[in-house]
């Protein structure tokens, strides 16, 4: 047993000596030749794979990236839970998700110009009459993804919930918002809070069991993600989307994916 | 559930058994070398195999994936996620095996290993000739069991980007929004691929029992 604490304990320790790694910088990238960079495989319409095929606005966007940087694109596909961590340890380069931008999150990461407006809205099912307003969600149960921005600004919520003397009921934590929605249509929770886009796509889709509710918290935007500090792979990608933005095509992928363009868009997120 | 979902799922099934029988064939083997270390007491090789077992026991396997794949990096050491996948199965069915393989050492009748050294066999023919050929089949349905435990536990793979049949399920469940169908179909391949590894582990015996009767 002591033996056991003691491997145990040294294992934790090289963990912790060790996690001071960074992703590359522009010039490591260039001399191997490739960057890696990490995409979800669930994330409808951002990520997702059909058919066996990697696509949505964020793997048409990549296609883009391919063809006009002067080095290989190896892409990694990989659950939510895997990309952020993979990405500060250095395993990623880039982070090329649709992932909230928020205070907590520039502490460790670097954010790319913003790919679109992703501010929160809850759904619910079409068929619950006791949810017309956010302020109908006094004591509803909520789900949201683990490790994601729209856990983090739940506050948010049970701010505007606390005017009126309410306050969120459970909180329901799932691995992917896949299995969010799934509990949401079986009742087990009352709404799930998400991106306004990633909702809407659900309601287009299954028009019948979901209905997407109102804003439940400030306007956000979603971004790719460096790691802290990798500037020059930060401009890279900055003048990428700003090219894309001029020749039109953000807005087109937008449109397709999205339902709507943002041209308002700033341009750069991290300073 | 459209052919190309289906086809997703098979695609999910071959990644599963190509990872677990890359895992058995290595860890099933490994188990059996550090069994005998143990059984041998060999000082200081037995004790380490000792303190891996514990350790291994006792971490779940999802734990150890997100160790392996972004721990191993952190100390310069670059490992791509199939092989990855394949290492973290491997080292997790060898601590079972191990002790499988160490059970079966434990209760092995010692007049017979007297006899086979009074017949002055050395240690290599006395595991090959005398131990090993009774000790397999009496380990057989234990290690079987273990196999059907890693292939239960092998969807862990999929945090590190390794695309198994729960994996590719939900994969399709998030594209269609609708994740029951996909789950049944995969709930149905684990079944078929578990039901596979009894009835190999059935034709194993049997071949055996036949061999044994024509000896006798």
């Amino acid at each position: 047993m002591k033996n056991t604490l003691g491997a145990i304990c040294l294992i934790a320790i090289t963990g912790l000596a060790c996690s001071t790694a960074h992703g590359a910088t522009l010039a490591e990238i260039k001399a191997r030749g490739y960057m890696v960079v990490a995409t979800e495989d669930d994330y409808k319409p951002f990520e997702f794979v059909a058919d066996g095929k990697p696509t949505g606005f964020d793997n048409e966007m990549l296609a883009e990236l391919r063809k006009v940087v002067p080095f290989e694109i190896r892409q990694e596909i990989i659950p939510w839970t895997g990309i952020l961590a993979g990405v500060t340890t250095g395993k990623y380069d880039v982070a090329l998700t649709a992932a909230t931008v928020t205070n907590e999150r520039m502490q460790s990461l670097d954010f790319v110009a913003p790919i679109a407006e992703t501010t929160n809205y809850y759904a619910k099912r079409k068929a619950d009459d006791s949810i017309k307003d956010v302020g109908d969600l006094n004591g509803k149960s909520c789900g949201v993804q683990t490790g994601s921005a729209q856990l983090q600004m739940l506050p948010q919520l049970d701010a505007l919930l606390a005017k009126s003397g309410g306050k969120i009921g459970t909180v329901r934590q799932y691995t992917s918002y896949s299995e969010a929605y799934q509990d949401l249509a079986l009742g087990r929770t009352d709404c799930v809070i998400n991106t306004i886009i990633n909702l809407r796509s659900l309601a287009n889709d299954k028009p019948n069991v979901f209905e997407v509710g109102k804003a439940v918290a400030d306007q956000t935007v979603s971004a790719w993600a460096v790691s802290k500090g990798n500037t020059e792979v930060l401009t890279l990608l900055n003048d990428f989307i700003g090219k894309e933005r001029q020749n039109g095509n953000f807005y087109k992928l937008q449109e397709k994916w999205f339902g709507q363009s943002f041209p308002n868009l700033p341009e750069k997120t991290s300073p | 559930m459209t052919s190309g979902a289906f086809l997703t799922l098979l695609d999910g099934a071959l990644v599963t058994l190509a990872a677990c029988a890359a895992g058995v064939a290595i860890g099933m083997p490994l188990g059996l070398l550090f069994a005998v270390a143990r059984w041998v007491d060999l000082r200081f090789f037995g004790r380490s195999v000792a303190i891996y077992v514990s350790v291994v026991r006792s971490t779940p396997v999802v734990t150890l994936a997100l160790l392996v794949f972004f721990g191993l990096p952190s100390l310069g050491i670059e490992i791509g996620s199939t092989v990855a996948a394949i290492i973290l199965l491997a080292v997790n069915t060898s601590a079972f095996n191990c002790e499988v393989w160490r059970s079966g050492l434990n209760t092995f009748q010692t007049d017979q290993i007297e006899a086979a050294k009074a017949f002055g066999m050395t240690s290599t023919q006395l595991f090959r000739r005398i131990i090993f050929p009774q000790l397999w089949r009496q380990c057989l349905p234990a290690l079987i069991n273990e196999v059907t435990m890693l292939i239960k536990s092998s969807p862990a793979i999929a945090v590190i980007g390794v695309v198994d049949i729960t994996r590719a399920a939900i994969r399709v469940g998030a594209e269609t929004y609708d994740p029951f169908p996909p789950m049944l179909a995969a709930t149905l391949l684990y079944c078929v691929i578990i039901a596979s590894t009894i009835v190999l582990q059935r034709v194993l015996e049997k071949r055996h029992m036949r061999r044994v009767s024509q000896d006798a």
